[in-house]
């Protein structure tokens, strides 16, 4: 099962719809990271509305492609964290300090924009 | 002979009724009934006569027990009447039998105390069960009430919401804040949550914490939690306990943080009309005239 990742413009969107094993994280880290080369985009939303369970191995993959967008040169905004999902990697100690967030879908378009400064 | 002892008590209700009338008005003096009319002390004496004496004839009849007891305590009385009035009657039947008896020996007043327990144990353990049973269900009401208002979430104005905080945080509540905070701030999409702190007394490490837990939760959901609040003495006790608050931004007041909020939203409140105007509005109409 892989991840699709859509293109808008300059920006990469992405939603996760399905609870994801450590198999499909690796495997949508590899595949955002060349898209993210192919297309050349500056912006990534990554969207979780769906997405009932983080666990810490997952929590690390997302926090690393944030990280890795970044060195190439795209920005990644995770959007739609549920609740429960929230309280859960607080719980484990899992802040994502360095990850920007945002409400929605919307919002994270919204904040790419400013931070991008288009 | 329990029979027997039932027919002479009911025979002689009348006679035992007036000694516990007697006993239970030397009680009322400088006690608990002090502040009740004397109406209605004896009207409610015979009721509670009357129960007794029914509860005796038909071995425990429940419904009016029950009825008796809901009275006397939507009238607020003390369990204590209750429990003294049957003890009271407990020792004038138990007197009274006696006094009626000719042949006394030990087993013939080991008999009388039985069967008089055995009419008067289950009343109280009714009527005390009752009563118990009231407080538990004012208690747990209590208790939902306090919890509504343990962690109210205002949405004040569109993409901004106030939690204020009253009281000491515990544990429990802590975990309930941070759940109506993130569920409110998704419902509401709330850009900005204000976290008042104005009336949490004591803030320790462990509030603290608490409140940074739910801080970065509420990051992490994509929103920005500002704490606002902070009275001097709180600020002393955080640093010197060594906290680090410093992740997310602090206001000393709900208004402050407001302002900060609004500007975090592109948004600020302007006056509809300057005051400069308004002072020219004035002149221009005194001239006309």
């Amino acid at each position: 099962m892989r991840i699709p990742i859509l293109k808008l413009h300059h920006y990469l969107l992405v939603s996760i719809q399905t609870e994801i094993d450590d198999h499909t994280a690796i495997q949508f880290q590899e595949d955002l990271l060349s898209k993210i080369h192919k297309s050349g985009s500056s912006g990534v939303v990554i969207d979780l509305t769906s997405v009932e369970m983080i666990d810490s191995f997952i929590a690390k993959v997302l926090g690393d492609v944030v990280t890795m967008s970044d060195l190439m040169g795209a920005k990644v905004v995770l959007t739609g964290i549920q609740p429960a999902v929230a309280i859960t990697l607080i719980d484990l100690g899992i802040h994502m300090k360095n990850v920007p967030t945002a409400l929605n879908l919307e919002q994270g378009l919204t904040k790419l924009h400013q931070e991008l400064g288009e | 002979m329990d029979q027997q002892f039932k027919r002479i008590a009911i025979e002689h209700s009348d006679a035992i009724v007036q000694r516990w009338l007697e006993e239970i008005n030397s009680l009322k003096e400088g006690n608990y009934t002090a502040s009740i009319s004397d109406e209605l002390f004896e009207s409610t004496n015979r009721e509670f006569v009357n129960v007794i004496f029914t509860s005796i004839k038909n071995q425990g009849s429940t419904a009016a027990v029950e009825e008796f007891s809901e009275k006397i305590i939507n009238l607020g009385w003390p369990l204590s009447y209750i429990t003294d009035g049957l003890q009271v009657f407990r020792r004038e039947t138990v007197d009274y039998i006696l006094s009626q008896s000719d042949k006394v020996d030990s087993d013939f007043i080991s008999n009388v105390l039985k069967s008089v327990d055995l009419w008067v144990e289950p009343l109280i353990r009714q009527l005390v069960n009752e009563y118990s049973g009231s407080w538990e269900h004012i208690l747990s009401l209590q208790r939902v009430a306090l919890q509504e208002l343990s962690a109210p979430l205002i949405p004040v104005m569109d993409k901004i919401t106030i939690m204020p905080l009253v009281g000491t945080i515990d544990t429990e509540r802590a975990k309930l804040i941070m759940e109506n905070l993130l569920e409110g701030a998704i419902k509401h999409n709330s850009e900005v949550v204000l976290m008042d702190i104005t009336g949490v007394p004591v803030v320790d490490t462990m509030v603290a914490h608490h409140i940074i837990q739910a801080a970065e939760a509420v990051r992490l959901i994509g929103s920005t939690c500002i704490l606002v609040g902070i009275r001097p003495e709180i600020a002393q006790t955080i640093v010197n306990l060594g906290i680090d608050l410093g992740k997310f931004p602090t206001k000393s007041s709900l208004r402050k943080g407001f302002k900060t909020a609004l500007e975090i939203t592109n948004r600020k409140v302007i006056d509809l009309k300057s005051q400069e105007e308004d002072a020219e509005n004035l002149m221009g109409s005194l001239d006309g005239e």
